[in-house]
């Protein structure tokens, strides 16, 4: 797989000695990433190895004890807030629906807030967001608690793209789905990528998502982080990471990169 | 870069060009679109344009493609696109964009009658389901008491624990400055006909009657009521309270049971604690404002009041705790999966609560009217 880092070497995000503690417990021990526009990036880990605390470092939502994140080169708490929504976009894994709002309201409510485009344009943006997270029209008028899970994915997709981010950060994006639903929204991912350009962050689970959709794999372990492409990881000589890519399910997931289909 | 996306605020987008060729430069985005839109407008009015030249064109993105398509529909030829823009504009370009289906507008006389017979429906079923429900508990507390085995004692006390002692400094302090208000309505409303030493008879009885019990039991379902709401329907969001059917142990022996007879038990209490604050914050009030010493204080009182006055308030006071229970727990096993749905029942339960206690008490107050207590 050919990685778009090659071409451009400055990166978009950048997280530089990130040091996060709770108690007596040091999650990330001066941890390094840098994210390049254009790729898709991987991040896995145990559970509890701060995976989703390191999403949330680069962000902006979590202060780290040490360390910076730069957006752009600019550090992120320095960014203002409608400059950053224009940046970033996060689907969060339960997909944090505003419950009160109908889909489409959901979708239009960051364009109402930080553009000053005419509400029948904001309308047909929201639409052809919908039509990209592969939701029908008739979506629109729904209400977050009638989706399914699949949906609400979706849906989040539709809403985090509102304002064309250059970064989507994706948390758990096929957690919970079913096989063929989560393989759609691997083929969205991809699409999103391949057509608008846009950088995607993911922390994963899923060796599928992870083996067919990531250009290069940042693996937490013991609060430190490699990161490589998957090829080069396949190789490594470190424990958890050569039973995380060699176990039965890896295997599984390793057979369907060709096929693109399957679980196990 | 297919937006310079560096400085986001500062994109900009111009029209250059004569008669009906012309051409776009600079970032045409979100921020631009609409005023390429306005700028594109005034132009229209001299000439229509056959083409448009994007070959300037440094960034692009999907609303500024939906806005290209659009002016590709009206039959402007866009030339010299760029190879990095060409993939969105195909895709943005094979889109349907359908627009968005909106909810079917009801006019407004019609929302207001579907409104109001929805809500008498609710009212209906809502009273329907107390009912039933008040006989379901009633049946397991029966069950129970002749089962003392399902009594759970433990659950009880930890109920009384958490209603009850945890709730004593908050209903203290409510009953002290319930009198205290009393005190000093009676004190400036009895002054003018020389009788304000009968505040002390007005302070007694109102809160050995009424205020002591009322304001009891309005703390009770704002505090405990609700907990009982949201404890109970944050299990049933979680399918605990399925889990306890499956495992064969019935939701309402094992939740709602304990929860009644501790509240039952509780609010007499609570009352009697309450009942006594208030004397005291009476004492309060008449060395204040009517220099009379507690001593003599307690004289009046013992003379003003009857046990009656004290029977009376603390009578009312476990059928309110019933009720109270009642309405908390009904609608923590109402709940629906979501957070939102908790959050909803926790106010209906504790709004229901507080109208069924006062409802009742003015029942209550006309009854022992007529009998004469």
């Amino acid at each position: 797989m050919t990685t778009p880092t090659q071409k451009r070497r400055e990166p978009i995000i950048s997280a530089r000695g990130i040091v996060n503690r709770f108690g007596k417990q040091q999650v990330h021990n001066k941890v390094s990433l840098d994210v390049f526009p254009g790729e898709i990036l991987g991040i896995v880990g145990g559970s509890g190895s701060g995976k989703s605390v390191l999403l949330k470092t680069l962000t902006g939502l979590h202060r780290p004890d040490a360390g910076e994140v730069l957006l752009n080169g600019k550090a992120i708490d320095a960014v203002d807030d409608a400059q950053r929504a224009a940046l970033i976009g996060v689907l969060f894994q339960q997909g944090a629906l505003f419950s009160s709002l109908s889909v489409a309201q959901n979708i239009i409510l960051p364009m109402r807030e930080h553009t000053d485009l005419a509400v029948e344009d904001q309308e047909k943006i929201a639409a052809i967001k919908l039509e990209l997270a592969g939701l029908p029209p008739d979506a629109a008028i729904k209400f977050p608690s009638e989706l399914s899970g699949g949906m609400v994915k979706r849906v989040a997709f539709a809403r985090a793209l509102a304002l064309d981010p250059r970064i989507l950060f994706l948390d758990e994006p096929t957690s919970d789905l079913d096989p063929l639903t989560a393989s759609g929204i691997d083929a969205l991912i991809q699409q999103l990528n391949d057509s608008l350009d846009i950088t995607v962050v993911i922390v994963t689970h899923d060796l599928n998502t992870l083996f067919t959709v990531c250009h290069r794999v940042a693996v937490l372990v013991d609060g430190k982080i490699i990161v490589d492409t998957l090829d080069n990881l396949m190789r490594c000589k470190q424990p958890w990471i050569r039973e995380f890519l060699h176990g039965p399910r890896a295997q599984g997931a390793l057979s369907a990169r060709s096929r693109k289909h399957g679980n196990r | 870069m297919q937006r310079s996306s560096s400085e986001p605020p500062l994109s900009r987008v111009a029209i250059s060009g004569e008669g009906d060729r012309l051409a776009f430069e600079g970032v045409l985005d979100i921020r631009t679109v609409s005023e390429l839109k306005n700028a594109l407008k005034g132009r229209l009015k001299q000439a229509k344009p056959r083409a448009v030249d994007l070959g300037s064109l440094s960034g692009l993105d999907t609303p500024g493609a939906l806005f290209l398509r659009e002016l590709r529909h009206k039959g402007v030829e866009l030339t010299g696109i760029r190879a990095e823009h060409e993939a969105l504009l195909e895709l943005i370009g094979n889109l349907k964009a359908k627009p968005l289906e909106k909810p079917a507008a009801v006019p407004r006389w019609r929302e207001l009658i579907i409104r109001l017979g929805k809500g008498a429906d609710a009212a209906l079923r809502d009273t329907i389901d107390l009912i039933t429900f008040v006989g379901r508990a009633v049946s397991a507390i029966g069950y129970a008491v002749i089962h003392p085995r399902y009594l759970r004692p433990a659950s009880i006390s930890r109920q009384i624990a958490e209603t009850g002692i945890s709730a004593l400094p908050i209903v203290g302090l409510m009953a002290v400055m319930i009198s205290v208000v009393i005190g000093y309505q009676g004190v400036a409303q009895l002054r003018p006909y020389g009788g304000e030493d009968f505040t002390i008879n007005l302070v007694a009885v109102s809160v050995l009657r009424e205020m002591g019990v009322l304001i009891t039991a309005i703390m009770v379902a704002g505090r405990s009521g609700a907990a009982f709401t949201a404890e109970i329907g944050v299990m049933k969001a979680r399918e605990e309270i399925d889990a306890f059917t499956v495992m064969g142990m019935k939701p309402i022996e094992m939740l709602v049971v304990p929860r009644l007879l501790g509240l039952v038990i509780t609010l007499p209490l609570l009352t009697f604690f309450s009942d006594v604050m208030g004397l005291l914050g009476g004492a309060m009030i008449s060395q204040w404002l009517l220099n009379i010493s507690p001593m003599q204080y307690v004289d009046r009182v013992h003379v003003a009041v009857h046990t009656n006055d004290l029977l009376v308030g603390l009578i009312k006071a476990p059928i309110f705790g019933f009720l109270i229970a009642i309405v908390g727990c009904m609608h923590g096993l109402r709940v629906k999966g979501s957070a939102e749905s908790v959050g909803q029942d926790t106010t209906r339960a504790v709004v229901k609560a507080i109208f069924v206690v006062i409802v009742l008490d003015a029942l209550f107050s006309v009854l022992f009217e007529k009998l004469g207590l």
